[in-house]
């Protein structure tokens, strides 16, 4: 069987992506979360919010490492799979990298360690600060990354010369024309993700009846967080998809589903399709009559573009875009139902006691996760065929590697992740099993290398318990 | 059917609609201006709530 290495290079990169996008989703969200956990607890002196803080804290600290470790490789793939995407983009996207390093990557790394370690070591304000500062760290990161993003989505500030990029604003490539928008959305992912876990792992203890007090305060919290922010992401998210169908009318084609030039009068929403990309065409198709005029045209008769005005050589496969755009749009949908629920139930002082919201919350928890995976999976397939929109074709970008090189790393890649999420899963469920407030002393965040070894850092009480009877007797 | 159930039912369907509304306003159904009052109307009912509802044994 011959492998075809622009195939392999492109799995291997959406792999690589899409596990590492995962974690600094969550550390952006929960970096802020705990900065306003901490400013609480200052305010107010009460136990529960250093409670709070205490626990995930440990969840923020692991999803931080492997966010970092896991996005460090994605520059070593630029030159593994996409050398000529580097060797082309370099002038433009290579200082954006490298300004990240300098800015976020600094001022998250000097004071992380504070955060983590510090809060028996310096003053409740300075450790205030350090929270503060690695939050904004996280801030800055996704700026630079977004603004690199966002320039191949739409590029900007640049001339070809001779085949080489010569970058003639900075302005335009820093703020090209989406990123002003898909800043925003994706931070807004970001505390959407947070907000949904917090509420989750609240309502998670309050069905099984443990921790009531740290468990309320953190489901208020978060579905008070939610409701706000859920009503923000689909403002926003409506501002970018205009934007979008503006710089890249055929992702948006591909993303509605409709592939006639102007779809029927009234258009109708789908929600399920199966497309014929040979035949330009839907072999089958279901949706709500009249909703795709109303939420796309906004009137009541409004026609719909199809893919079929991009010509078929730029076209992306209209099922990939189609079905990411239903996932996080659906979701966004019964986030903001929740968010209504979360609102009538406390009106009714019946938040904490309707066990089906809970079961709901429950199962929520990782919907920010799954969104955001979504949005990215819109963004990047709806992209293609180029990796530069309009400049630049990802086959075109590929590096002259053997198939069997970045095959063989996609599998090392595969095993190595595959240990990632294990340890990253198997610790944060029993840092939640555990719960919080139940933390042995050994196993507080010290910074001590000899701490970190000793056997029970994150065992469960009873056996630290059945232990220490045994070592007694 | 008590009339409490019947309230309850009617205020939670009221509740939906009310919920429904503000979605197809926000996502800009109705025009930027209404999309841009609507989140407005949306966040400051939601932080009222919240304020004013801090659900019970949340607080002590």
């Amino acid at each position: 069987m011959k492998l075809d290495p622009s195939i392999i290079a492109r799995i291997q990169f959406a792999f690589t992506v899409s596990f590492h996008i995962i974690f600094p989703t969550m550390s952006i969200g929960l970096a802020s979360f705990l900065a306003v956990i901490e400013a609480l607890w200052l305010k107010t002196k009460k136990p529960v919010y250093l409670e709070i803080y205490k626990f995930w804290l440990s969840i923020f600290a692991m999803g931080f490492g492997i966010g970092v470790v896991t996005g460090i490789v994605l520059s070593f793939e630029f030159g593994l799979g996409f050398a000529r995407f580097a060797q082309m983009a370099g002038p433009a996207i290579g200082p954006l990298i490298a300004l990240e390093v300098l800015t976020a990557f600094f001022l998250e790394a000097g004071f992380l360690g504070i955060m983590l370690f510090g809060l028996h070591r310096v003053g409740p304000k300075l450790h205030f600060f350090a929270t503060c500062m690695v939050a904004i760290g996280t801030l800055i990161s996704a700026s630079w990354i977004l603004s690199a993003n966002s320039w191949m989505q739409t590029p900007a500030g640049v001339a070809i010369r001779d085949g080489h990029l010569t970058v003639l604003s900075w302005r335009h490539v820093l703020v090209n024309p989406s990123w002003l928008y898909r800043l925003p959305h994706m931070l807004t992912a970001a505390y959407l993700t947070a907000s949904f876990m917090v509420a989750g792992v609240g309502a998670w203890y309050l069905l099984k009846g443990k921790h009531q007090h740290f468990a309320r305060r953190t489901l208020a919290l978060g579905t008070a967080f939610g409701t706000v922010l859920i009503a923000g992401q689909v403002f926003i998210g409506d501002i970018l998809y205009g934007t979008m169908l503006k710089y890249q009318p055929s992702k948006m084609q591909a993303a509605e589903g409709f592939w006639e030039k102007q779809s029927q009068s009234p258009a109708p929403y789908y929600w399920f399709i199966v497309p014929d990309q040979n035949n330009q065409r839907n072999r089958f198709q279901l949706g709500i009559p009249y909703l795709g005029s109303i939420w796309l045209t906004h009137s009541l008769n409004g026609r719909v573009e199809g893919l079929r005005n991009t010509p078929r050589d730029f076209q992306p496969r209209m099922g990939m875009v189609f079905y990411a755009f239903r996932i996080m749009y659906g979701l966004a949908m019964v986030m903001f139902a929740v968010g209504v629920a979360s609102l009538w139930l406390r009106f009714r002082g019946k938040l904490f006691s309707s066990r089906w919201f809970l079961w709901i919350l429950v199962f929520m928890t990782p919907s920010g996760i799954i969104a955001t995976l979504a949005g990215w999976y819109v963004a990047e397939t709806g992209r293609q065929p180029w990796v530069i929109y309009g400049v630049l074709r990802t086959v075109d970008a590929i590096s002259p590697v053997p198939a069997q090189a970045l095959l063989s790393t996609l599998i090392a890649f595969v095993c190595v992740y595959a240990v990632f999420i294990t340890a990253f899963l198997v610790f944060a469920f029993r840092i939640i099993r555990r719960g919080p407030g139940e933390v042995p002393p050994h196993a507080e965040a010290s910074g001590s290398v000899k701490n970190a070894f000793r056997p029970y850092v994150l065992d469960s009480p009873e056996r630290l318990v059945n232990s220490s009877i045994t070592q007694r007797s | 059917m008590g009339n409490s159930s019947k309230l309850h039912r009617l205020q939670s369907m009221t509740a939906a609609l009310v919920g429904v509304f503000f979605f197809n306003a926000i996502v800009g159904v109705f025009g930027l201006r209404l999309a841009i009052a609507g989140l407005a109307a949306f966040v400051l009912g939601a932080v009222v709530v919240c304020v004013a509802f801090p659900a019970q044994g949340a607080e002590s």
